[in-house]
């Protein structure tokens, strides 16, 4: 059904959104109770900064990502230091749709954190438990609607990234050619309109499915 | 031995708060807004005094000179809320066993068995919270704060969100709670009545300061603590012992401190010792004993002090205990009323209201 390379599109597809979601909700989590549970002098620029790759123009972003983290970048010798290359390699394309991605993730995060009332993690500090005790134990689970979302947000915007990537990790086949840049490789080769087609196809159901899973499992968990 | 010295700037008055409790239990009365709760919160250790100390049988769990400040987690003082935030994602086994999975065996006081079935929530663990009435999780909250074995129950008006039928019926859970288990308690409540079920021991609060403090009995005519007593709508609270009923005339026979007392009717046996409640505007002062009239009941005494509250006088007449009586400045005047003047106290029969009955 699908050829050999739409299936290694397809699954790098899918391993780089999956790293995106696994380094993103992380850092969504931790971002968002900050910013949800505490007052600090320069929350309000902190605020600012983390939703800045949601109004910078993604090509933007994958620049800054480059001269920070590329071969030649800020931190590149370091990261070549302890074995990690990001540059033309797929841990870039992860790392740059998960920087795309976080502020939208924190958004919903967020949002949840705010929603569970304070009071239950003062109760549940007077049962004993401590500040990290209480956030994953009452907190966390009340907000993992929020964290779903979250996490679907990421997933997804992951499998749209286009700017960023191709900025920062170029278009290589077999390591940062997504589905998004193997439809644009597509487009820009003579006669390549029926193999874009067939990769807009796939990525409107793996979308779907996303989005399903995500409905389904919400659903589970309100019943549970 | 409970002390506290707090002080905190709070959004409408600076709460300064500087007293001792070492009753099984004492209230915390007073009207909304007097820093009620700000006061459990800091003495949980869920708001941070700016200065003072907070010590609990010897142990400092707060003190602002020497930077200690334990975390609430250490404190090991229960909690109960006037809503009673169950954790809405975990089953009402799983709540109750919260705090008693966290502490080690060792320190562990009772058994969720036993707790559940003197809440008798044993029937519950199953369910979830949402699924349980405002009785029900109040005994759940109560039952969760208990199992984690804390060494003094604060409560939040634990009732105020239940109606008057659910509060009679939770009561007696919390006088177990008090004479049974041992735990000492600190009870918020704007409702007097409420807290004479519990105790007599009773801080009255008003805008962050202690107003006064001591068994309510003795304070509750207090001029600084009468206008607070606006729920309650009775500033006297006399124990009374009843020695006959007698249905057919709807009354009963009470004494009041060696005097003769008549009560509104109740279905309680000779002997029994309760509480009857009187406003201050129900009583009025003769000095001659009365005749012709419809009142049975003349208290005799002697007027002990005349306190000015606003633009009415509270005369504060001893017949054996000190009852307080609202009159106009003219009134004082024209009968002379001056301290150690003996005076009688009229009091209809239907304007004492029947309170709780004594332990």
């Amino acid at each position: 059904m699908l050829t050999p390379q739409e299936w290694e599109v397809l699954g790098l597809s899918l391993r780089v959104a999956l790293a995106c979601v696994l380094l993103t909700l992380p850092a969504a989590v931790a971002m968002g109770w900050l910013l949800a549970r505490r007052d600090f002098p320069g929350k309000f620029v902190l605020d600012g900064l983390c939703h800045l790759p949601l109004v910078l123009p993604p090509v933007v972003t994958g620049y800054l990502l480059l001269r920070l983290f590329g071969k030649r970048g800020l931190l590149g010798p370091l990261l070549d230091g302890i074995g990690l290359s990001l540059a033309f390699d797929w841990k870039g394309a992860a790392l740059a749709s998960a920087v795309v991605a976080f502020p939208l993730s924190l958004r919903a995060v967020r949002l949840a954190i705010e929603d569970v009332d304070p009071r239950l993690e003062g109760v549940a500090r007077t049962l004993g438990a401590g500040r990290v005790r209480a956030f994953l134990t009452v907190t966390l689970p009340l907000a993992a609607s929020g964290l779903w979302v979250g996490a679907l947000l990421a997933f997804a915007r992951s499998l749209g990234e286009f700017g960023a990537t191709i900025t920062f990790v170029a278009n290589i086949p077999g390591q940062t050619r997504t589905i998004p840049l193997a439809i644009y490789t597509s487009l820009n080769q003579p006669g390549g309109e029926d193999a874009a087609l067939r990769l807009v196809w796939i990525s409107v159901a793996v979308s779907l499915a996303a989005l399903l899973g995500s409905e389904w499992a919400a659903s589970r968990r309100k019943r549970g | 031995m409970l002390t506290l010295r707090l002080r905190r700037r709070l959004a409408d008055f600076d709460f300064d708060v500087d007293v001792r409790c070492g009753a099984a239990a004492t209230a915390v009365f007073g009207p909304s807004g007097s820093g009620k709760t700000s006061l459990l919160n800091m003495v949980a250790g869920l708001l941070r005094p700016e200065a003072g100390r907070v010590e609990l049988d010897g142990e400092v769990l707060y003190d602002a000179e020497t930077g200690i400040d334990l975390p609430p987690e250490a404190r090991r003082l229960g909690c109960v809320f006037q809503q009673d935030l169950l954790f809405p994602h975990l089953s009402v086994g799983d709540n109750l066993r919260f705090g008693y999975d966290l502490l080690p065996a060792a320190q562990r006081r009772f058994e969720p068995g036993r707790i559940a079935e003197l809440l008798e929530i044993g029937p519950l663990l199953d369910r979830r919270p949402r699924n349980l009435s405002g009785g029900e999780r109040q005994r759940v909250a109560l039952g969760r704060a208990l199992l984690a074995s804390p060494r003094l129950l604060l409560m939040d008006e634990p009732l105020a969100s239940l109606d008057q039928g659910l509060k009679s019926r939770i009561i007696p859970y919390l006088r177990h709670v008090r004479s049974d288990l041992g735990i000492p308690v600190l009870y918020v409540s704007h409702s007097a009545a409420e807290i004479l079920e519990l105790t007599n021991q009773v801080i009255v609060l008003d805008r962050g300061r202690v107003a006064a403090h001591g068994d309510f009995f003795r304070i509750a005519s207090d001029p600084r603590v009468l206008p607070l007593v606006d729920e309650f709508g009775f500033e006297n609270v006399l124990p009374v012992e009843i020695v006959a009923s007698d249905a057919d005339s709807g009354a009963c026979r009470a004494r009041c401190a060696d005097q003769e007392l008549r009560i509104p009717w109740c279905d309680r046996p000779v002997g029994t010792r309760l509480f009857v409640g009187l406003r201050a505007d129900d009583v009025i002062l003769t000095r001659s004993p009365p005749e012709g009239l419809s009142v049975r009941n003349a208290l005799s005494g002697k007027v002990t002090e005349i306190a000015e509250v606003g633009a009415v006088r509270l005369v504060h007449v001893d017949v054996g205990r000190r009852l307080a009586v609202k009159v106009t400045p003219e009134a004082v005047g024209e009968l002379g009323l001056a301290p150690g003047l003996p005076v009688f106290c009229l009091i209809k029969t239907h304007s004492l209201r029947l309170g709780p009955e004594l332990d």
